[in-house]
């Protein structure tokens, strides 16, 4: 119980404060030394990226005309997340479907919205508590790292610390401006 | 239906008709003996016996492993493996192992975790052992579920994140302990008594060994042996003997010996010529390599123009390596697999798996590695294999 305790002072709030008050490596950083990586969904599937889209410097981005949305994988803040979108499951960037659960733990991409310029951490908390969506798959791994960097590491299901660990969809949220950005 | 119920001999009359016009002369044959249903037996495994780790992504509580027989491309079987599970095979190819979690009411109630014994020539349950329920639910690397070599000690990693490792006594089958290993992942048994070595977030590597009943006795850090910010190194291990062979994001290959006191380690040499890097060819994938042993050949699964984040990415080409010469030897065409493995029987055979199409193309380990067969339809999100 300790250690769900220790969980639930990383989410959200503190997350974002911690976040705002340190660098990034400094952040993941801390949040190792505490055992509760950031970060986020499941199993990291090695697909063929060459027929999906990806976020973040548009590597092997699909060709789309319009502006990439939410349920597009190549939508900045999607830069690194690997899973099953949650816009396209009943939710949206920041919210869980109906009836699922957040993840008590989750991993973080640093993301650039060419919106404003800025860069940002960007929390992929999964939700947890029903099967797999299936809807809208998107996997990028951008500074994805094997397990020893456990922080950043997306071959591993972050509904494990959750009551029930089935893995569901990913979201993608704001938790702050990455060192040095205002 | 009042009618057809008076007579029912209208239905049979057409078939009746058409009975007499095929067997009209006097060659009738024999009716069909009766039959009975009976349950395969496999035989042993012969050294190309395929075991496909399948998470079934869009529905992860029923994940299975698939049996396949590599040289005959034919598939034989399967095992039912939970959610999310660690799977291996046991050295002597007896028993499949997983390590697997289940709901009693399949996405509710109180998490449970097991160790499941399968026989490999039924395919049917042996045993169940009860470990704790903090098993990593992750891509079932080889390094994650990792028995002793001498087959007494099943080793599994744990995640909750905290990392540590689940020892299992495959002999009384039981729960006996649990090793911390901090910011350490993988597990990296020793060919010589009951150690494991992990690999650690600062370069290092951490050394456990265990007494005769599975308790820790001691654990050594080793000096850093790789810098994981600018040349991370992959999980997955190749094995000969006592040497492991990791290779890193972008292109060098580390040795490391598990003999003696303390892991021993070889300066890492580059897979990449200059030409090879101006293209940006990058090792990629789950399962990125993979080696036969005999020969000393090193297959590693390429991919060009690489970028950051490119590291999971199927291949173009499979590139074989003399390890003793550290020479290139051979440019295979891939079919954008994303796992290798390498049988180490007569007449080896190369599996490349992609796991889109559930496709593994099976070729010789020979001049030229001619394309034997290719076998479709092998599971839903199939994304690692063993052979034995």
């Amino acid at each position: 119980m300790d250690f769900l305790k220790l969980l639930d002072r990383f989410t959200e709030r503190r997350t974002r404060t911690v976040a705002q008050n340190a660098s990034r490596r400094g952040f993941l950083t801390g949040v190792s030394k505490l055992l509760v990586a950031g970060a986020f969904a499941l199993p990291v599937l090695p697909f063929d990226r060459t027929n999906s889209a990806h976020a973040a410097g548009g590597h092997g981005a699909a060709k789309k005309k319009a502006e990439p949305t939410e349920t597009d994988c190549d939508y900045w803040r999607y830069c690194s997340v690997d899973g099953f979108l949650c816009s396209c499951c009943g939710g949206t960037m920041t919210t869980c479907p109906p009836g699922s659960t957040p993840s008590a733990v989750s991993w973080v991409g640093t993301c650039h919205n060419p919106a404003d310029g800025r860069d940002y951490l960007v929390s992929y908390n999964d939700c947890c508590g029903k099967t797999a969506c299936g809807r809208c798959f998107c996997n990028t791994n951008i500074r994805e790292r094997p397990g020893y960097r456990m922080g950043v590491h997306n071959d591993i299901n972050w509904c494990m610390a959750n009551q029930s660990s089935h893995y569901h969809c990913t979201v993608s949220v704001i938790v702050g401006l990455e060192e040095g950005q205002s | 239906m009042e009618k057809i119920k008076k007579r029912p001999w209208l239905l049979a009359l057409p078939l009746s008709v058409a009975a007499t016009l095929a067997f009209a002369g006097p060659d009738k044959p024999e009716p069909l003996p009766e039959e009975e249903i009976k349950v395969e037996h496999l035989t042993p495994p012969d050294g190309n016996r395929l075991y496909v780790t399948d998470f079934v992504f869009n529905h992860m509580a029923d994940g299975r492993v698939h049996v396949v027989d590599g040289r005959a491309a034919r598939y034989l079987g399967m095992v039912m493996s939970g959610f999310g599970a660690l799977t291996t095979v046991s050295p002597d190819g007896k028993a499949i192992y997983l390590a697997t979690t289940y709901y009693p009411r399949l996405y509710r109630g109180q998490r449970s975790d097991v160790v499941e014994i399968h026989d490999s020539e039924t395919l049917e349950l042996k045993a169940e052992i009860d470990i704790p329920a903090k098993r990593a639910q992750a891509v079932a690397y080889r390094s994650m579920l990792v028995p002793s070599s001498d087959g007494r000690f099943l080793y599994v990693q744990n995640a909750t994140p905290a990392t540590s490792v689940t020892i299992v006594d495959l002999h009384s089958r039981k729960f006996v302990g649990e090793v911390q290993t901090p910011g350490c992942w993988s597990i990296q048994a020793w060919e010589k008594g009951h150690r494991f070595s992990t690999i650690c977030g600062d370069g290092t590597m951490l050394t456990v060994t265990l007494d005769d009943a599975g308790q820790a006795v001691s654990r050594e850090r080793s000096a850093r042996f790789f810098d994981p910010d600018k040349d991370p190194i992959y999980v997955h291990p190749e094995m000969i003997g006592e040497d492991r062979y990791f290779v890193s994001y972008y292109g060098n290959l580390y040795k490391v010996s598990l003999s003696g006191d303390k892991p021993a380690f070889t300066a890492p040499w580059t897979l990449l010529e200059a030409k090879d890097r101006t293209q940006g060819w990058r090792p990629g994938g789950m399962q990125v390599t993979a080696m036969h042993r005999a020969s000393g050949t090193l297959f590693v699964n390429m991919h060009e123009q690489g970028y950051e984040g490119s590291h999971k990415n199927p291949s173009k080409e499979i590139w074989a390596f003399d390890v003793a010469s550290r020479k290139r030897v051979a440019r295979i065409p891939s079919n954008a697999a994303v796992s290798l493995a390498a049988s180490q029987s007569d007449a080896p055979l190369l599996y490349s798996l992609n796991p889109e199409k559930g496709e593994i193309v099976i070729r010789q380990i020979a001049k030229g590695y001619p394309k034997v067969s290719t076998m479709s339809g092998i599971g839903e999100t199939s994304v690692i294999m063993e052979v034995r």
